[in-house]
């Protein structure tokens, strides 16, 4: 069908609606089924990470549907992280910024087609972000004023968690601008906290 | 005067109704989604459209507007309908409540003041 937008017609952008579309389906029912945040708070007390002193941070905002979008995101990317090395043949990081680079420029651009660039570093090289001039997650949504706190994208957030995770990095993903909320641009704040040690058992606390 | 306009809009869907009826069956594959004027009234002149799922959109305009041509309002029903399917593709969205997008306002906001 033809959109105000010109979508183009190959394969790649069909795919890509619907998974926008998916997402969309899920974000909603997620809201309607866990209306109660404390409820969920209990639930996702009971999930275990390895890194959770990280996680303890997500847990304090956002609403039910963000955080198990998150929760949702983290699994997405401990797997996911298995497809990008093998596809991409990118060698280890040597540092933070290298992992930066590799993330806009490699790894978004593979998954959802689009090239955020990386700014706003930090003066200790640690933390970074991410702009993002279009979202593909986010195309015709528009929050109603009842969920005007949701972080629709937190999917991301936790795919990059868990992703970096899995090459032993701790890091803290966290939305500084959202387009769905009235900002111009997408902003993903990444913070650099620790290199996971190897022999730290997976799945305990 | 907005009950008005409820009421002629309301009139118009019987129009509509008459004009997809009166294809025939044999036509009804290649029916136009544009329905063109729909009938006039005194003060306003109605156009109608509607898409394969039922959706109908109506147009009013006032009669002393001579200068829109068939064309234009041609394409104001297309961008209805793509600012239409944007809406539906919200997920926020449940089908049959009244539209409270902000995009789709402004979209029909700028299209009515081109216009006119």
């Amino acid at each position: 069908m033809s959109r105000q937008s010109n979508r183009a017609t190959d394969s790649k952008k069909m795919n890509s609606e619907l998974f926008t579309l998916t997402y969309g389906a899920l974000v909603t029912q997620l809201c309607k089924d866990y209306e109660n945040d404390e409820e969920v708070n209990k639930q996702l007390d009971k999930i275990k990470f390895t890194s959770h002193v990280v996680l303890h941070r997500f847990f304090q905002e956002g609403c039910a549907a963000g955080k198990i979008t998150n929760k949702m995101g983290y699994n997405i990317g401990v797997r996911l992280i298995e497809d990008f090395l093998a596809r991409s043949s990118v060698g280890r990081c040597h540092d933070f910024r290298e992992t930066a680079d590799v993330i806009a420029k490699v790894a978004f651009k593979m998954y959802l087609g689009i090239t955020p660039s990386v700014t706003n570093w930090s003066p200790a090289g640690d933390e970074f972000s991410l702009i993002l001039e279009s979202n593909p997650l986010v195309d015709f949504v528009e929050l109603p004023d009842n969920h005007s706190n949701l972080v629709y994208s937190s999917l991301l957030c936790g795919v990059l968690r868990g992703a970096l995770e899995m090459v032993q990095m701790a890091v803290d993903v966290r939305f500084a601008q959202d387009t769905l909320r009235g900002d111009s641009v997408t902003e993903i704040r990444m913070k650099f906290i620790k290199r996971i040690e190897e022999n730290l058992p997976a799945g305990d606390e | 005067m907005l009950i008005s306009f409820h009421y002629t809009v309301h009139t118009s869907l019987d129009v509509v109704e008459e004009k997809i009826s009166g294809v025939g069956k044999a036509l009804a594959d290649q029916r136009e989604l544009y329905l063109g004027l729909l009938y006039p009234t005194e003060d306003y002149k109605v156009y109608g459209y509607m898409t394969n799922s039922k959706v109908k959109f109506v147009i009013v305009v006032d009669s002393s507007n001579t200068s829109l041509r068939d064309n234009e309002i041609r394409s104001m029903f297309r961008k209805l309908h793509n600012s239409f399917t944007d809406v539906m593709c919200n997920p926020f969205y449940n089908p049959g409540d009244p539209i409270q997008s902000k995009a789709f306002d402004s979209i029909v906001s700028t299209m009515m003041v081109q216009a006119f």
